[in-house]
């Protein structure tokens, strides 16, 4: 391999000139500094042409501290503008594999050029560590090698079990003596030793920075969204595939329900880096270890204190099976969100038992901003996003269904009203036959009365069929308050049909 | 043990006019004494000798760092420690007690320590080589720990700690730096002969000159340099001190008896000596000439590399060593 020719300079070996940064020496040292620069140049762009040639995709150019430190500044500013730098080369790397495995058209995101505004705007989204780190890979794009090494090394000792920070703290104090040609460019004994934790730790890093380069349009939602109540503060959002969770704000108000109030107003408040199962995504049995795919709710907020150590600051159960999944007779329980171990500041992208874990002061982020019960947790393999008005027609669309359901109630038209019921109804065990004494108990109870549906909130999920889990308030005139119920409804042959109901 | 590990560089000391003017020449002698039972092994009467020194020169920075040496040098790291602490207070802008601290950290494992030691003796002399070796020194195991933690790969395996140089004496020779007659020749615990008591200019060549014309005199004494780390490497003591010319002048002014006395001590114990040179630049001068090289030494249990350079003079047809320094 071409690193060889970087091999690290031992004790034995250390040239007369010292390397490392920083050096105000004779002409001599400078001229030394010259020579080797020019070496080192040579001999990378070398190797560069040599993996193009081969085809290979990793030409992962050399991260060369010295050029900007080096006395022979003279070269600095050329130097300077054509650096590949760790962080643009795998930003490069990166980008190609975005678009041709997942391809950003579909997912509505824009690519963007990590320019320092560009960073600025998405910084404070960031959880702090992540916010240090990608402060880091940014001072090394520029060359500030000595700053971000003083970084690095404030970020490890806050944060001594965050391995991927030490990875890079490694990376900057070696190109204090060496190039460094790529992140993680650790001796072959240790790449060897743990081949895979570096690969782990190399793939968590590079999805850090597609999240960054890869952003949510302006004022653009991910297409779950079609209406939140405001009774749900916030929303959650999981792209599996960039191992990213996105916390909303909800800015619709209760005061108005007008047209343009049902359209989703979420503003995004959080942008975080999340591990799911070990196994992946889409949980189908007990024990896969795998993330269930869906739209589920925070079902409650369990005291830490009371838990392992492996669950960290906390943790958020979620409804997993929800109605669909137990409609398509999937197992399993106990999926939440949670903290990590004392021992790991975050987990691998892939960890956990099926778990979505978020480093402990993010998770910390979401227990004090998210309230039980209201709070919806979309799990996508990948998200897409739109504008709001985007998805005015499915809403309209999915809203006359639920109207004309609302009416048949209303009016106490059972037959009408059992049209609306799938044939694959299930609430508990019981089937449609079964549970529909319930509904006329319900309707018979409630008489003639006009129905009013409160706090809509209308989120889809598609997949190899279209549901929507439907929530409301269902208020008869006459009252203030009724029941709070929860639909699943499904596309059966271009009708909506409800295939679970209950009150929460 | 410490001591087996370091390596002597001597040290360009721009402070020197400014701190202490001109050493008188017992002051000199004093110091070369400490030196030479240093070098002897002796370190209770060393000991006994700075501190008498000291008693009425408390603030004298060279003892002072005399007796940090000692102490390092007799397995008391924690003393050590405390002396050249102490230097670093009274003495900020003094690099070497800062890389002697640095040396003393690594011993004990403080990495981040030793760096941050290392780091401020280069704040202090930005051009300090041997400091900046040392730091490259100290980056690399550094680099090496911090890949063991982001790889979760045990720490306990991670290697031997860096060899990291001691300096051994403040005030070194450099004729560049020094004002005056320097004192107190620089000494390697192991390997080297070092540098000479007392700066010898060398003579201002003739107009004449063209002092790098005739490669056959430079081969000449290239190979004389060769055969001299030849005769080292094989121990063969008659050909080793036999290339030193009869003018040479002995390290911390011993006599050249004693002087050859601690060669063979030195040298003849070992099972294994190696001596490579290499980037071998050789300046010629009438019958002077200079060779500075890169000299790396190896031996039973000590590894080290150091530039070094020899002034040697033309004695009837061989070229003979007058002056051997060590130190870039």
């Amino acid at each position: 391999m071409a690193s060889r020719r970087f091999s690290q300079t031992g004790h034995a070996s250390l040239p007369t000139i010292p390397m490392s940064g920083g050096i105000r020496g004779t002409r001599r040292v400078a001229l030394g500094f010259a020579a080797l620069l020019a070496i080192a140049w040579v001999v990378m762009a070398f190797t560069s042409q040599l993996l193009r040639g081969s085809g290979a995709t990793q030409a992962t150019p050399v991260m060369d501290a010295r050029v900007p430190q080096g006395p022979a500044s003279a070269s600095r500013e050329d130097a300077t503008a054509n650096r590949p730098s760790l962080l643009t080369s795998a930003l490069a790397k990166m980008q190609g594999t975005a678009q041709s495995l997942v391809g950003l058209d579909s997912s509505g995101l824009t690519q963007r050029h990590l320019s320092a505004d560009a960073l600025q705007e998405v910084l404070p989204l960031l959880g702090k560590a992540e916010a240090r780190l990608i402060a880091i890979y940014q001072l090394i794009s520029e060359g500030r090698t000595r700053e971000a090494l003083a970084k690095a090394d404030a970020l490890v000792r806050d944060h001594p079990n965050f391995h991927l920070a030490h990875l890079v703290h490694g990376d900057l104090l070696s190109l204090q003596t060496r190039p460094v040609r790529q992140l993680g460019d650790v001796p072959d004994t240790k790449a060897e030793a743990a081949a895979s934790q570096l690969a782990v730790l190399r793939d968590e890093s590079s999805r850090r920075l597609r999240a960054l380069t890869e952003r949510p349009p302006e004022g653009s939602i991910p297409t779950q969204f079609l209406t939140l109540s405001p009774q749900s503060r916030h929303a959650i959002a999981i792209d599996a595939s960039r191992s990213r969770l996105y916390l909303f704000e909800n800015l619709a108000s209760e005061a108005s329900s007008s047209e343009r109030e049902r359209l989703p107003r979420l503003r995004l408040v959080g942008d975080y880096y999340i591990s799911v199962g070990l196994s992946g995504i889409e949980k189908t049995v007990e024990g896969d270890k795998r993330t269930p795919l869906g739209v589920y709710y925070i079902t409650s907020n369990l005291n830490p204190s009371n838990l392992p150590d492996l669950y960290g600051v906390g943790a958020l159960p979620i409804n997993y099976p929800n109605a669909l999944d137990a409609q398509r007779g999937k197992t399993g329980s106990g999926i939440w969100l949670h903290g990590t171990p004392s021992d790991q500041f975050v987990r691998a992208p892939q960890a956990s038992d099926g778990c979505v874990v978020l480093s402990n002061p993010d998770l910390e982020r979401l227990l004090s901003t998210v309230q039980i019960r209201t709070t919806p947790v979309v799990i996508a393999p990948e998200l897409h996003w739109v504008k709001p008005d985007a998805l005015k027609t499915d809403r309209e669309q999915f809203e006359a269904a639920l109207e004309d359901w609302r009416h048949a109630k209303s009016r106490g038209d059972l037959n009408r009203l059992r049209d609306f019921y799938s044939v694959r109804f299930q609430n508990q065990g019981r089937d449609l036959a079964q549970w529909w004494p319930r509904m006329e108990d319900e309707v018979r109870g409630t008489g003639l009365r006009e129905l009013q549906l409160k706090d809509l909130s209308l989120l889809r999920w598609r997949d190899r069929e279209e549901t929507m889990v439907v929530t409301f308030g269902e208020v008869a005139a006459g009252n203030t308050r009724g029941m709070t119920k929860r639909q699943y409804w499904m596309r059966e042959r271009d009708q909506w049909k409800i295939f679970f109901e209950g009150t929460i | 043990m410490l001591g087996s590990q370091m390596r002597l560089m001597a040290v360009a000391l721009a402070v020197l006019a400014s701190l202490s003017g001109a050493p008188a020449m017992a002051q000199a002698d004093e110091y070369a004494e400490v030196n030479r039972l240093v070098r002897a092994g002796q370190f209770t009467e060393a000991l006994g000798k700075a501190d008498q020194y000291l008693s009425a020169k408390p603030r004298d920075p060279q003892m002072r760092f005399l007796k940090g040496v000692i102490q390092t040098e007799s397995g008391k790291p924690s003393d050590a420690i405390a002396t050249f602490s102490k230097l670093t207070e009274d003495y900020p802008e003094l690099p070497e007690p800062y890389n002697n601290l640095a040396v003393l950290y690594a011993g004990q494992s403080q990495f981040d320590k030793a760096r941050a030691a290392l780091e401020m003796a280069i704040r202090t002399n930005p051009s300090y080589a041997t400091a900046h070796e040392n730091l490259g020194d100290v980056y690399a195991k550094l680099a090496s720990q911090a890949y063991s933690k982001a790889l979760q790969l045990d720490a306990g395996n991670a290697g031997v700690a860096p060899k990291l140089s001691l300096i051994r004496n403040l005030f070194s020779t450099d004729a560049k730096n020094a004002q005056s007659p320097t004192v107190a020749a620089a000494a390697s615990p192991a390997s080297a002969p070092a540098a000479a008591a007392v700066v010898k200019p060398l003579p201002t060549p003739p107009a004449a000159a063209t002092p790098t014309a005739n490669t056959d005199i430079q081969n000449e004494v290239q190979s004389a340099v060769n055969a001299w780390a030849k005769a080292w490497s094989s121990k063969n003591m008659p050909a080793y001190l036999g290339a030193y010319a009869a003018g040479f002048t002995p390290p911390g002014g011993q006599s050249r008896g004693a002087w050859e006395a601690d060669r063979k001590a030195r040298i003849l114990p070992r099972n294994r000596i190696e001596v490579n040179i290499s980037d071998l630049d050789v300046k010629v001068n009438g019958d002077r000439a200079t060779a500075r090289f890169r000299q790396a030494y190896s031996s039973d249990n000590l590894n080290v590399t150091s530039r070094k350079s020899l002034d040697l003079v033309k004695s009837g047809n061989r070229w003979l060593i007058l002056r051997e320094s060590t130190g870039s």
